[in-house]
């Protein structure tokens, strides 16, 4: 294992995604949290990159790092966010939430430990957007559209879900 | 050829997916908690995306699952919140202890 | 095993299939009457049945359900019993159960003693239906009444007319159903109740007896029936040993059903039914029972010669314990009562010395007399609506019939000479000493005494002197009463005139004809005896004479009010004392015991899984908050666990 360029991002991005999650779980302001995600995410775009997928890195950024940190900022401000009396979850429930995981954890590096495959050459790199719009739009063209459709759907089912109750409120 | 190995790659996913997990399953303010799903999602796209680069046929498909997981997120993260939003109204809390009508 | 070769084996499966001829005798004639003796059980349970059914709609009617069917009854038994004097022993049996190789059959069979004891069950019977008709007058439960007696009346014809121990058992056990419930017929009364409770359990104890004699015997002989039982024990199939176990096993019932000494508590209590069931089974019928047993199974018994003097030994000292104890009783009905006891005892002692026809004999004439003197007492409650003696008096002039009907009764059981009580109890007295037992015969003799001498001072207390309390209303009892009276008070005195020792052993000869298991028909004792029966009897009577009449003699001349001796016999020998003390005392620990690892053990276990069921129950519907978070939480550490085993073991368990 040599110290290259490549090696050193991974362990900075890996660095920084890490901390946002442990900042995610420790810090106590809701705001935060997210604030603290958003670094994570963009890591990770970082990482995608890393792996020869750039397209999926700019989706990324702009879907997660943009729409649902948004959405979930709006989410947080539209509910009681400033609340940090919350009660605490039983100390039993995480130890033992702890425990599951770190097993869950140790099992699945076990797997990872084990996995050793031959690196093949690819060319994911070369034209990686063109590549990925011809698969969508020719192999994946039914899943695609049935995605367009599942994002149709949910839309209109936020829209329902939160409008609804705003009915029954103005009814009273 | 990567000066990286894949199984560094699996292991930040792993990391990550236990980060969300725990959130998930304690964190008490509901919108935390889908955030904490989010973060899963994206370790499991990390796992695809990687799969897709080091797996034993390397291949765009990969990267076009992690596409499709991340509009299905995007319409979770939405209906999501529209639930919580209205559940919200009902019961003025996005305490996930409070939220126990299906106990009844 | 030639022997238990059955002669109908290749009989079809119901149905008469076999008609078995006492040896020696040959069959003549066309035998009707015993051939249809099975009706005989059948019309007091057809009695039984309407009365159940229609019983309240009848009312007082029903009296004459019960008394058409019983002298229907009667009328039949007369008819077999006089064929049977001239034809042979008839029974038929058909085959009931096969398991394996083992048959069991159900039927009949007219012998001399069991045609004898249908027509004394059913006469008396007969008697106490009609007696009851005036004596229950009123009573709201009168249907009812009649209904138990016709039940009894069927269990108690059926049992004399059984052919084989099984179905003897079984009429056996509802011969104390009908008593229980008879007993326990003033069940509103908590003396009733406990006495029928008592006579139940007490039966129940002599009962386990019977049955184990009864499986023993069948385990050696593979029969239940008696023919079977008596040719297994002549040609030595069964060893001495099993035999006077099995024999004593089976008296051990006949005890309990007889009142003989150590379960002899329940009779006296159970005077607390009606006075016309006291008359019925606790005097004439169901205690005869066991007299009945011994005596048809008596070729079993005389095999084993350690049987027979248990038999004679507990007979001779109950009879002279229940005399004595009899001798200061209070309660007219419980002077009876211990009279009957002693009475039996004197039965069984006359079976121990292979007496048969003795006990055969006075069975009848106890029948006879006894019930007679139970309907007399019962006339007399009826009249001055008490049972204590000591409140009575002077009855003789009130009551025109029951005083001199009572006199009878009262001569009959003492033993005068020309009553029918003196030729019985003189065969008893010859067969306890040609029997061997001059010591038993001394306490029979005594015990004589004692029977002459209580029944006069009950008879003088009643009936003679100036009445001790105010009686108002005192009047005789109407004729449906009086009636039954009079036929038994004519049969206390002729009824011994059948086995005599002047005018020939009529009955004797016919009750061992054909069967010389049975012993002599007329034992020949010593002209002695007799004249000293004769004796004890008129001194007993003389003293009472002297003691309650003249009054020449204190009444405590011998022991007063208040002496020990007096106390204890008052007491009864404290013989419910001291099974109050020790049976009931051992029973209540033992119960407390079982109730104390019921209690802890049985419902501690109950408890323990309730509690258990009930904690799961509990924890679970907590755990069932609503909370997804936590069904979350839970159901991944389950899929964490599965995880970790994986990885460790690699799936598999080694």
């Amino acid at each position: 294992m040599t110290f290259s360029g490549e090696f050193l991002a991974f362990m900075g991005l890996a660095l920084v995604a890490i901390i946002g999650g442990v900042l995610l779980l420790n810090l106590t302001k809701v705001v935060h949290m997210v604030v603290a995600l958003i670094f994570t995410f963009v890591a990770i775009a970082g990482i995608y990159v890393l792996l020869s997928a750039e397209f999926v890195a700019a989706v990324q950024i702009l879907i997660y790092s943009g729409a649902i940190t948004i959405i979930m900022l709006f989410g947080i401000m539209l509910t009681k966010h400033d609340d940090e009396s919350e009660p605490k979850t039983g100390k039993w429930r995480k130890l033992l939430v702890f425990l599951g995981i770190a097993g869950f954890a140790f099992a699945v590096y076990i797997g990872i430990y084990n996995f050793n495959i031959v690196q093949v050459p690819t060319t994911l790199h070369e034209n990686n957007t063109m590549q990925i719009g011809k698969a969508l739009y020719s192999k994946y063209i039914i899943p695609f559209e049935l995605t367009s459709a599942l994002l149709l759907v949910a839309l209109v089912g936020s829209i329902i879900l939160a409008k609804n109750e705003k009915k029954e409120g103005d009814s009273e | 050829m990567s000066s990286v190995p894949a199984s560094a790659f699996l292991a930040l996913a792993l990391i990550l997916f236990c980060i969300g997990l725990y959130g998930a399953l304690t964190k008490r303010n509901t919108v935390i908690v889908l955030i904490s799903i989010e973060l899963m999602l994206n370790a499991v796209n990390i796992n695809l995306v990687t799969f897709s680069k080091y797996g034993l046929n390397p291949s765009i498909t990969g990267q076009i699952f992690a596409l499709f997981t991340i509009s299905v997120a995007a319409a979770e993260a939405a209906v999501g919140l529209a639930i919580l939003i209205s559940l919200y109204r009902a019961k003025k809390t996005v305490n996930i202890d409070e939220m126990d009508i299906m106990k009844h | 095993m030639g022997l238990s070769t059955k002669t109908g084996r290749c009989q079809a499966l119901l149905g008469f299939d076999k008609i078995r001829v006492v040896p020696g005798t040959a069959r003549r004639g066309i035998v009707i009457m015993m051939e249809n003796a099975w009706l005989i059980p059948l019309f007091p349970l057809l009695s039984f049945l309407i009365l159940l059914l229609f019983g309240k709609r009848l009312k007082e009617a029903s009296a004459y359900v019960g008394i058409l069917f019983t002298l229907a009854s009667l009328v039949y038994s007369i008819l077999v019993l006089f064929e049977r004097f001239s034809e042979p022993t008839y029974g038929t049996n058909f085959e009931w159960l096969t398991i394996g190789d083992i048959h069991l059959t159900a039927g009949f069979e007219v012998n001399q003693l069991n045609a004898l004891m249908l027509v004394i069950v059913s006469l008396v019977s007969f008697l106490v239906h009609t007696y009851s008709k005036g004596y229950m007058n009123g009573d709201e439960r009168f249907p009812v009444f009649y209904a138990y007696l016709g039940l009894f009346t069927f269990a108690m014809l059926g049992l004399v007319i059984s052919p084989n121990l099984l179905q003897t058992y079984i009429f056996w056990e509802l011969v104390g159903v009908g008593s229980f419930l008879l007993i326990g017929f003033y069940f509103y009364k908590e003396e009733a109740k406990a006495a029928a409770k008592k006579a139940f359990i007490m039966t129940r104890i002599g009962d386990v007896g019977l049955f184990i004699g009864m499986i023993l015997l069948f385990w050696q002989t593979k029969s239940f029936e008696y023919s079977e039982i008596f040719k297994a024990v002549d040609a030595g199939a069964v060893s001495g040993t099993m035999i006077t176990l099995t024999a004593i096993l089976i008296f051990i019932g006949a005890v309990g059903k007889s009142g003989q000494f150590p379960l002899h508590t329940w009779l006296p209590d159970a005077m607390e039914g009606p006075t016309p069931v006291s008359a019925l089974i606790h005097a004439a019928t169901m205690v005869a029972a066991g007299v009945y047993l011994v005596a048809a199974l008596f070729p079993l018994f005389q095999a084993s010669k350690t049987a027979l003097l248990t038999i004679a030994v507990i007979g001779a000292f109950t009879a002279i314990f229940a005399a004595s104890i009899g001798l200061v009783q209070t309660d007219i009905k419980r002077v009876l009562a211990y009279s009957t006891v002693s009475q039996l005892g004197y039965m069984m002692l006359a079976l121990g010395s292979a007496g048969y026809v003795a006990g055969v004999f006075h069975l009848m004439t106890h029948a006879f007399f006894k019930a007679l003197l139970f309907l007399a007492a019962g006339s007399v409650i009826h009249a001055v609506h008490t049972q204590n003696i000591e409140e009575m008096g002077g009855l003789w002039k009130k009551l025109k019939f029951t005083g001199p009907l009572f006199l009878i009764g009262t001569l009959s059981i003492s033993g005068v000479p020309l009553f029918s009580g003196f030729f019985s109890k003189d065969e008893i007295l010859a067969a306890a000493w040609e029997g061997g037992h001059p010591i038993l015969f001394f306490l029979a003799l005594i015990a004589a005494f004692m029977t002459a001498f209580y029944m006069f001072r009950l008879f003088f207390m009643v009936f003679t002197g100036k009445p001790r309390t105010e009686m108002k209303n005192v009047h005789e009892s109407p004729a449906n009463m009086t009636y039954p009276m009079m036929l038994l008070g004519v049969l206390a005195i002729v009824a011994g005139y059948v086995n005599t020792p002047w005018f020939g052993s009529f009955l004797g000869d016919w009750l061992v004809d054909g069967n010389p298991r049975l012993g002599h028909a007329h034992v020949e004792g010593p002209i002695w005896i007799m004249i000293a029966a004769t004796v004890v009897s008129l001194l007993g009577i003389f003293m009472a004479y002297l003691m309650y009449y003249k009054r020449s003699l204190a009444r405590n001349w011998l022991s007063g009010t208040g002496d020990t001796l007096h106390t204890i016999l008052t007491n009864k020998y404290y013989v419910d004392e001291f099974y109050q003390l020790t049976v009931i005392a051992f029973t209540k620990g033992l119960s407390y015991f079982l109730r104390f690892i019921d209690v802890f053990l049985v419902e501690g276990l109950v408890k323990g899984v309730v509690g258990i069921v009930q904690g799961l129950g509990r924890t679970g519907s907590r755990m069932q908050s609503g909370q997804v978070q936590t069904y979350g939480a839970v159901a991944f550490i389950g899929l964490a666990l599965l995880a970790v085993i994986y990885a460790l073991t690699g799936g598999y368990l080694r």
